[in-house]
């Protein structure tokens, strides 16, 4: 038997709740309830847990006192956990990055500010200001998460990332959301009568059409996902030993990985993802197998080429 | 697992109140919950109470009992069990729980244990989504943030090298966490992509260097790919109108935009690498030109041309 994920998450949230209840007393069972995640039997488990531990000897002078008298939770005898264990390292970068990504992304407050400050003169050597999250929210999350919120049909003029393909979309937002890096506002696009993933620094405007919504499903969960399916084109590409990124960049399959180089075989939803790439590679990628990736590349070539010599 | 639990809360205010090292010997025989086992099961568990313990983040050591170092205890130092007060107000714990519900590790929440531990907060809390995600909480993170946070040095492997550096500092921007630090034996500043290094392993000793007054990690973590590179050049392009307002955006503040009656404009950048810059572009297909140093408009042809 090994001791279990629960039983140390039990343990995590008795040697915080004990500090603060040793630190509040009279606090009422309600409230500490509410700030350690208890139910109140659960918490009564955990006092009565308590109440039969303490030092050796373990007779009725050792042995902490702990119970709910007139609906407020007492600790008695037990300074030993009067104070709160330190953060661990994964701890206290959750805590300080979360805080950093909503004070980056404009939607915190002064108070978050204050308690950032606070938090990494505990956490950081001389409360420098070592940990940054770099999430500005562009300016058009805004209008779509009011428009979200308040279940309202927006028109977006949106520019696709694969194809370059420019339309005006009427969407109905259902959630603003920011992964990796980027933003995007994902709902059901009315034009394509289907969910959709928009990434907010391609939508040039928004226009609201004051018309409502009815709400978003119950059970959705914002996330951008690509699953590859069989209407993809699917290409084999060649890579020298500099273009080596590409692999860990794109989700790829590796076919042959040696010294010089490696082959790989990739699947997109529209060509002109892979023919950019290719085209971006230069001399450092070949084309080994895929023919509409090979018509998209030619394509990209020679109309980037033509545009050039209509100028010299 | 009650008799886990107890078991390990004995233990725990034991070694908070014995204040020296006391020998497994000694704990099997004075803390309730372990007198009933054989000397095989004895060891087994309480390895297993130890490992708990130490992944909950007490700090038990392993200390010589006596001067003669013949006997070996375990001890925990109360300085480095207890978290130092930050002394929050319930609004700045509510602030935080707000934010700790809005933020995901690779679409997990990261410091409602940290938040337990800071006083739990209370007010109404529903109704906020995940709003962002900065990926998952990879090891090589945890363990550079560490090093920053206790001032150690920093071992690891990064394009196939080995590197030893001073961790000044940690930034997340467009999606990766970039590590940036001092050069142990030239005090040259770098930036590492922490997904792409591998083997980070902390220096023994705490406290091993200082970070520079001022040092503002974000700023050593380059804009654009083309920043990166000594000797920049001078670069204009020009964007049509169905693409220039994207090519605006990306380009960010530093660019000069000179803005064209038919809707286009001609950008002035100061590129120091390239071939970046050039992979960047291609995603304009058609609707972008370079116009000058012609020795970029040559390159981007041969490029574009080597079909």
């Amino acid at each position: 038997m090994t001791n279990s994920p629960k039983t140390a998450s039990r343990i995590n949230r008795l040697l915080a709740m004990l500090p603060w209840v040793i630190a509040n007393p009279g606090a009422p069972v309600d409230e500490v309830c509410e700030r350690f995640g208890y139910t109140r039997t659960d918490l009564v488990t955990d006092l009565n847990t308590v109440f039969v531990c303490g030092l050796p000897g373990y007779g009725p002078g050792d042995l902490m006192d702990a119970s709910i008298d007139d609906d407020e939770v007492v600790v008695e005898m037990a300074e030993y956990f009067a104070r709160p264990l330190r953060l661990t390292a994964p701890e206290a970068l959750g805590i300080l990055a979360s805080g950093k990504a909503v004070q980056s992304s404009g939607s915190g407050g002064p108070a978050l500010d204050r308690a950032i400050v606070k938090l990494e003169q505990i956490l950081l050597p001389d409360g420098a200001e070592a940990v940054v999250v770099d999430l500005p929210e562009p300016s058009l999350a805004g209008d779509l998460r009011r428009a979200s919120k308040g279940g309202e049909v927006v028109r977006i003029d949106h520019t696709s990332i694969a194809s370059g393909e420019r339309k005006v979309r009427e969407i109905e937002p259902w959630s603003v959301f920011s992964t990796l890096g980027n933003w995007y506002v994902s709902g059901h696009c009315r034009t394509a009568d289907a969910e959709r993933v928009f990434r907010i620094d391609r939508i040039r405007a928004v226009v609201p059409t004051g018309e409502q919504f009815d709400a978003r499903p119950a059970s959705y969960q914002p996330a951008v996902r690509y699953t590859p399916s069989d209407e993809d084109a699917r290409a084999i590409i060649r890579l020298e030993d500099s273009a080596r990124w590409v692999a860990e960049y794109y989700p790829v399959d590796v076919l042959d990985d040696a010294v010089d180089g490696m082959t790989i075989r990739m699947s997109v939803g529209d060509p002109a993802v892979a023919a950019r790439l290719l085209v971006r590679l230069g001399d450092t990628a070949k084309l080994v197998e895929g023919p509409e990736v090979a018509l998209a590349t030619a394509g990209l070539r020679d109309r980037i080429l033509a545009r050039y010599a209509g100028h010299t | 697992m009650q008799n886990v639990i107890e078991r390990i809360l004995n233990l725990l205010a034991f070694l908070l109140t014995v204040d020296r090292p006391v020998t497994a010997d000694d704990i099997r025989h004075t803390v309730a919950g372990y007198a009933r086992e054989s000397d095989t099961a004895f060891h087994r568990t309480f390895e297993r109470d130890k490992d708990l313990l130490r992944h909950l983040g007490i700090p038990i050591e392993r200390e010589a009992t006596d001067l003669f170092e013949v006997e070996f205890g375990y001890v925990v130092h109360d300085d480095r069990y207890a978290l130092e007060d930050p002394d929050l107000t319930d609004e700045e714990r509510t602030a935080l729980a707000l934010a700790v519900q809005a933020v995901g590790f690779g679409g997990r929440p990261s410091g409602q244990e940290a938040l337990m531990k800071l006083g739990g907060a209370v007010g109404s809390l529903d109704g906020t989504e995940l709003g962002a995600d900065l990926g998952e909480q990879a090891e090589a993170v945890v363990t550079a943030f560490a090093a920053v946070s206790e001032r150690r040095l920093l071992s690891f492997r990064y394009r196939g090298r080995e590197r030893r550096a001073q961790p000044y500092g940690l930034v997340h921007r467009r999606g990766h966490w970039y590590l940036v630090a001092a050069d142990a034996g030239s005090d040259d500043i770098k930036v590492y992509r922490l997904d792409r290094a591998h083997e980070l392993t902390p220096g023994e000793r705490p406290g091993a260097f200082t970070t520079p007054d001022g040092f503002d990690p974000a700023g050593a973590v380059l804009d654009h790919p083309w920043d990166a590179g000594r000797d920049p050049t001078v670069a204009s392009v020009v964007f049509d109108e169905p693409v220039a307002w994207i090519a605006e955006r990306e380009l960010g503040p530093n660019a000069a935009i000179d803005r064209r009656a038919d809707g286009s404009i001609k950008a002035t950048v100061e590129i120091a690498a390239p071939s970046a810059f050039l992979g960047w572009l291609i995603g304009f297909e058609a609707d972008a030109e370079i116009i000058d140093p012609p020795e970029l408009r040559h390159s981007y042809l041969s490029l574009v041309g080597e079909g």
